[in-house]
């Protein structure tokens, strides 16, 4: 897979390797998209065809992924299903909202 | 009535004891640092007569509260050189706790003796037995051959070929559900070694006319562990197995711990090749998404001869069943259980092996000579740093490991001395330990909690002594989160004070997955706790009152603020791929027990 800084590389786990045909669970599930100018990360993940509530704990180049943020050229983006998650408390503290709509207070930003 | 078993050693002589007033409240890990702290010379050798182990069963061990089974083991560490508590699941707590057995002191040590016991405990009974024959042989022939003479599935606990030899890396095993793997190990800190140096090879309780503890106000207790129950299944780590159409749901029953590695490699946290990347490239192959494929892949093949599980209890009454047996892809037969996160690393990414086969056989292997994994990934790695066997390469790694079989293997006794003593012996800078336990599966540099953590701890580094990571990545009530903030002392001492109260209740420490985010969860957790007790216990102050005991010992064993530091490459070495560096400062580790 060529992942220029044009494009941004997808890693799914979980129940979302389905989305890359043929995948399988012991091995890395990678798609390359085409970067998006100004995309924030809920949007890519409308883009893959995914609803909020199907998503867990995921990370933009390492670091774990807010709604609002913007994905960057040539990023790489981790997306784990919403029953895949740090092991962890307080998932309603996130303030990502992924995983809980009870969102009291984002105390991450 | 709740009873204190002490065993004599020297004379081989034992008595019963009624709980001391002050001690009502405490089990587990409470006790067990209790008694060390009130009993035990901190200044003494560890492998001596002064040194004592302390046994003790979760408050809840043998009641119906949820996950509750957890039992403690604590003695001065050989490996450490200050207080450990080591906890495990298995038959053992639940045994203990139906026993009516609140503990066990053993203190002493047979002059001159070549003979090995093992101390059987019953219902108001206690023997001390010869058993030579369970000496020098592997850990699981050992617990067959303990069934096979004690026939009422007692719980079985003690130490390998490595303790028997007083190896620093010996843990304490303890036999699963089904006896079909010594893999239920209180693992950390050597404490093995502390048997084989009281020439013990196993303790056995025999639950047989044993019953459920009663709690203070029963009818509470009761809904509260309902209540309790409802929570965890509800939870989407701690939950179901599978949802209502049939899909995986619940993270830990289908994945085990080892849902972390490939979470932990995406965050950049995963240490790689002896801490130098925060990133394996071979980490899904040796994931729990990995042992999950090659279960169902084995069920389909072989049928009801299948071995594999996962949502596989670790003790009796645990309803988030975490743990797992690997199968062998060949046969479909067990290979070992659990291969659990923090040994998928140690073993795996550690040493840059991605081959799963491999790393079960070397979890296997440890179970059967009786070493901690953590520990003994750590001390492979140190071979590997020094050049002796290549990183990578699993087959090495295992011939390796094998020579620990061999007492006249002087590479086998190393290999099981833990990774201090063997990086120092081979020439290496790069040693991942604090005050000589080596550091498990969270990289301090991008996760730096979890460093403070590590340096601070009194059982030297431990995450599970005051576990930061998803508080930091995540987000926790109150606290700015950035797992690259300085400001974690407040964090890792709360950690740690709600952690000690945990291991004591003999509530798994995974329910804190579940309690941190449903109060009802939490308030039922600590209903069961005061109902039992009759009395309201404050979590914090119970959970701080324990660190204090513990820091005392240490301060007295010698240790000094010096000692709460991690290793200078974490300070100087940038972690790909956030590349950062452990930069917190002294003033702040100090800060974590200041007070205190």
């Amino acid at each position: 897979m060529t992942v220029t800084t044009d494009s941004i590389e997808i890693h799914l786990y979980g129940c979302l390797r389905k989305l890359v045909k043929g995948s399988r669970p012991d091995e890395d599930t990678t798609m390359t998209l085409e970067y998006v100018e100004n995309e924030t990360f809920i949007e890519l993940i409308e883009r893959l065809g995914l609803k909020r509530s199907d998503i867990g704990d995921c990370f933009l180049n390492g670091t774990l992924a807010k709604p609002k943020d913007i994905v960057p050229k040539g990023a790489r983006v981790g997306i784990f299903p919403f029953n895949m998650v740090l092991l962890c408390g307080g998932q309603h503290l996130k303030g990502h909202g992924y995983t809980r709509d009870d969102v009291d207070v984002d105390y991450y930003q | 009535m709740s009873k204190v078993l002490r065993i004599n050693m020297e004379d081989l002589s034992h008595k019963w004891q009624n709980v001391k007033p002050a001690h009502k409240t405490y089990a587990g890990r409470a006790f067990t640092s209790t008694i060390l702290s009130e009993e035990v010379d901190p200044t003494c050798h560890p492998l001596r007569e002064q040194n004592k182990i302390v046994i003790s069963p979760g408050l809840l061990a043998g009641t119906l509260a949820p996950s509750s089974g957890r039992l403690s083991v604590g003695a001065k560490s050989p490996l450490t050189g200050g207080i450990k508590e080591a906890n495990a699941g298995g038959l053992t707590g639940t045994r203990l706790g139906n026993l009516g057995v609140r503990g066990i002191i053993i203190e002493g040590a047979p002059k001159n003796s070549k003979d090995w016991y093992s101390i059987l405990v019953g219902k108001d009974k206690c023997e001390i037995l010869k058993t030579n024959q369970y000496a020098g042989i592997g850990l699981y022939d050992l617990i067959g051959k303990v069934w096979k003479d004690h026939p009422t599935k007692p719980g079985i606990i003690g130490c390998g070929v490595a303790g028997q030899r007083l190896l620093e890396n010996a843990g304490v095993f303890g036999n699963n559900i089904e006896n079909s793997d010594p893999g239920r190990y209180a693992g950390r800190g050597g404490l093995g070694a502390v048997f084989g140096s009281k020439r013990i090879v196993a303790v056995i309780s025999d639950g047989k006319g044993g019953s459920r503890p009663e709690a203070k106000d029963q009818e509470k207790f009761d809904e509260a562990r309902k209540t309790f129950v409802k929570s965890l299944n509800a939870h989407a780590v701690t939950g179901k197995l599978k949802d209502d159409k049939g899909e995986p749901y619940g993270g830990l029953k289908n994945y085990g711990t080892n849902i972390l590695l490939n979470i932990l490699s995406e965050a950049g946290g995963l240490p790689t090749r002896g801490f130098r990347s925060g990133r394996f490239d071979k980490a899904a192959k040796i994931s729990g998404e990995a042992v999950h494929d090659l279960v169902d892949k084995t069920k389909a093949k072989f049928g009801d001869k299948a071995e594999g599980k996962y949502a596989h209890a670790c003790h009796p009454g645990c309803v988030m069943a975490c743990s797992n047996i690997v199968p062998y892809e060949e046969t479909g037969k067990q290979h070992v259980s659990p291969l659990e996160y923090e040994t998928a690393w140690s073993l795996g990414a550690n040493l840059g092996i991605g081959i799963l086969h491999d790393v079960a056989e070397l979890n296997r292997l440890c179970n059967d000579i009786g070493l901690d994994t953590i520990e003994a990934g750590n001390t492979i790695a140190m071979f590997m740093e020094a050049g002796i066997i290549p990183f990578g390469d699993g087959p090495k790694a295992i011939a390796l490991l094998k020579k620990a079989y061999d007492e006249d293997s002087v590479e086998g006794r190393l290999v099981s001395s833990g990774a201090q003593t063997a990086g120092k012996t081979l020439g290496v800078t790069r040693i991942p330990s604090v005050k000589g336990q080596a550091l498990p599966a969270y990289d301090p540099r991008p996760i730096k909690g979890i460093g403070v953590t590590y340096a601070t701890s009194t059982m030297g580094a431990d995450h599970t002594a005051g576990y930061t990571i998803a508080a930091e990545i995540l987000g926790i009530k109150g606290k700015v989160t950035d797992p690259r903030d300085l400001k974690k002392a407040e964090l890792s001492q709360a950690f740690q004070a709600t952690t000690a109260y945990i291991d004591s209740t003999g509530y798994c420490l995974f329910i804190a997955f579940c309690i941190l985010d449903d109060d009802d969860g939490f308030n039922a957790m600590k209903t069961t706790v005061d109902s039992f007790l009759g009395e309201d216990i404050d979590v914090t102050s119970y959970g701080k009152d324990v660190l204090k005991k513990e820091r005392e010992f240490n301060k007295k064993a010698g240790f000094t603020e010096a000692d709460d530091r991690l290793p200078e490459f974490f300070k100087t070495e940038p972690l790909p791929p956030h590349n950062v560096v452990f930069d917190v400062p002294d003033e702040e580790l100090d800060a974590v027990f200041k007070g205190f």
